[in-house]
């Protein structure tokens, strides 16, 4: 499993935000991802998740298929109850789960499963994106700033998951120093 | 993907959206809304005078296009504005996204029809000649504005300047539709003889909206 990035050039406007990147993204490993603000951390997200494409260059991922972010930009549904997200995502999976145990995983309380999640705190919406993560057991998880409005236990049950997380391809764009500890590779864009 | 996956795909996005909407509201109400304040205008307007039964069915249709307009456009509006649309898209496989929203949406346009019509043939004192005519008329209209509508919506929603750019682009899309479903629904009305070719034209023209906005949606971002 992994992702290759072959002269990859991208501009926004004027703005050259990468030119012949080449970048080999193995699976097994935290990849991390750091630069300072507008370096195109979330770009280089989006590019390795064919969000986006690049204006030349190829991203090839390379024995995996699915994948799952949690990103300030990727919102649940507020309307929804938290199980309800859950079975929602897992469904278009194709996945079945077991609510409680992944709540508890995210240590969240069982009691939040038919709370609408409009009415969760930040932290607890960022769980509950963990938490969806997790269920749909994707090869590729692309973290962008994941543990922010996370508490120190809500950082702890986070790196616990993602080291136990060998199969998977990890990306983590981060600017935290914590973060950046559990990345095996780093990757620190200009 | 498997068409077993894309089914179930499609059947929970409409699960959601459905579970969605009658908690937020907002998309349906809008056209419930629309639609109420043009028949009371325009019954009162009229008076109680006698309309020809070809205005009469012109002006059902335009009442169905503008009120499924300030509908349909919400339907990935909506989803951007909150910021799920994004999710959506990375978990969900495009054309289940599309024909999830499009079944919706069409949902969404039955029940504004099932609320309008009577309210329409009441308050315009309207007989009906050919009940079955009209509701198969009023079916293939209401599919054709959902199939063009879903993709429409799906265009319109990163653009920068919204206000009004849904029904200029939805309209003449759409035109094909009207012309022969005003035709058909007047001939209701009166139970004058009616073309079986513009059925068919209807039909042919459904299709024709469902496979391309199928093929086109692909292309979008």
């Amino acid at each position: 499993m992994k992702i290759l990035f072959e002269n990859v050039n991208l501009k926004f406007g004027r703005l050259e935000l990468f030119k012949n990147l080449n970048v080999e993204i193995t699976g097994g490993k935290v990849f991390g991802i750091t630069g300072k603000n507008g370096a195109g951390k979330s770009t280089f997200l989006k590019l390795a998740g064919k969000i986006i494409k690049p204006d030349s260059g190829t991203v090839k991922i390379v024995d995996a298929e699915t994948i799952a972010a949690v990103t300030p930009e990727m919102k649940i549904y507020d309307d929804l109850t938290a199980l309800e997200n859950l079975n929602f995502f897992a469904k278009l999976r194709n996945k079945k789960i077991d609510a409680e145990k992944i709540f508890n995983r995210v240590n969240l309380s069982i009691e939040n499963l038919n709370i609408r999640a409009g009415n969760f705190s930040t932290g607890m919406k960022q769980r509950l994106k963990f938490a969806i993560l997790l269920s749909v057991d994707a090869d590729i998880w692309l973290l962008d700033e994941p543990t922010a409005n996370l508490d120190s236990e809500g950082r702890n049950i986070f790196y616990n998951e993602i080291l136990s997380a060998t199969d998977k391809i990890i990306l983590l764009a981060t600017n935290d120093t914590k973060d950046l500890e559990v990345c095996n590779e780093i990757l620190k864009l200009p | 993907m498997k068409f077993s996956n894309f089914l179930e795909q499609t059947a929970a996005i409409v699960r959601k959206d459905f579970l969605v909407g009658t908690r937020r509201r907002a998309s349906f109400a809008a056209m419930l809304m629309f639609s109420l304040t043009a028949v009371a205008s325009l019954s009162l307007a009229a008076g109680g005078a006698v309309i020809e039964e070809n205005l009469l069915a012109a002006l059902l249709w335009v009442v169905i296009f503008f009120a499924a307009s300030a509908g349909i456009a919400g339907t990935f509006e909506d989803e951007a504005a909150a910021g799920t649309l994004a999710t959506l898209k990375l978990y969900a496989a495009p054309q289940a996204v599309l024909f999830g929203k499009m079944i919706f949406t069409l949902a969404n346009l039955t029940a504004l029809t099932i609320f309008l019509l009577p309210l329409f043939l009441i308050l315009f004192d309207c007989a009906v000649a050919q009940i079955f005519l009209l509701l198969v008329t009023i079916f293939f209209g209401v599919v054709g504005i959902a199939g063009a509508g879903t993709l429409t919506a799906a265009l319109t929603v990163s653009a920068t300047v919204k206000g009004g750019l849904f029904p200029i682009l939805l309209f003449p899309v759409t035109l094909p539709i009207f012309l022969p479903a005003i035709q058909l629904t007047a001939a209701a009305f009166t139970g004058a003889d009616f073309e079986i070719d513009l059925l068919i034209l209807m039909t042919i023209y459904d299709l024709i909206l469902i496979v391309a906005s199928s093929i086109l949606y692909d292309y979008l971002d």
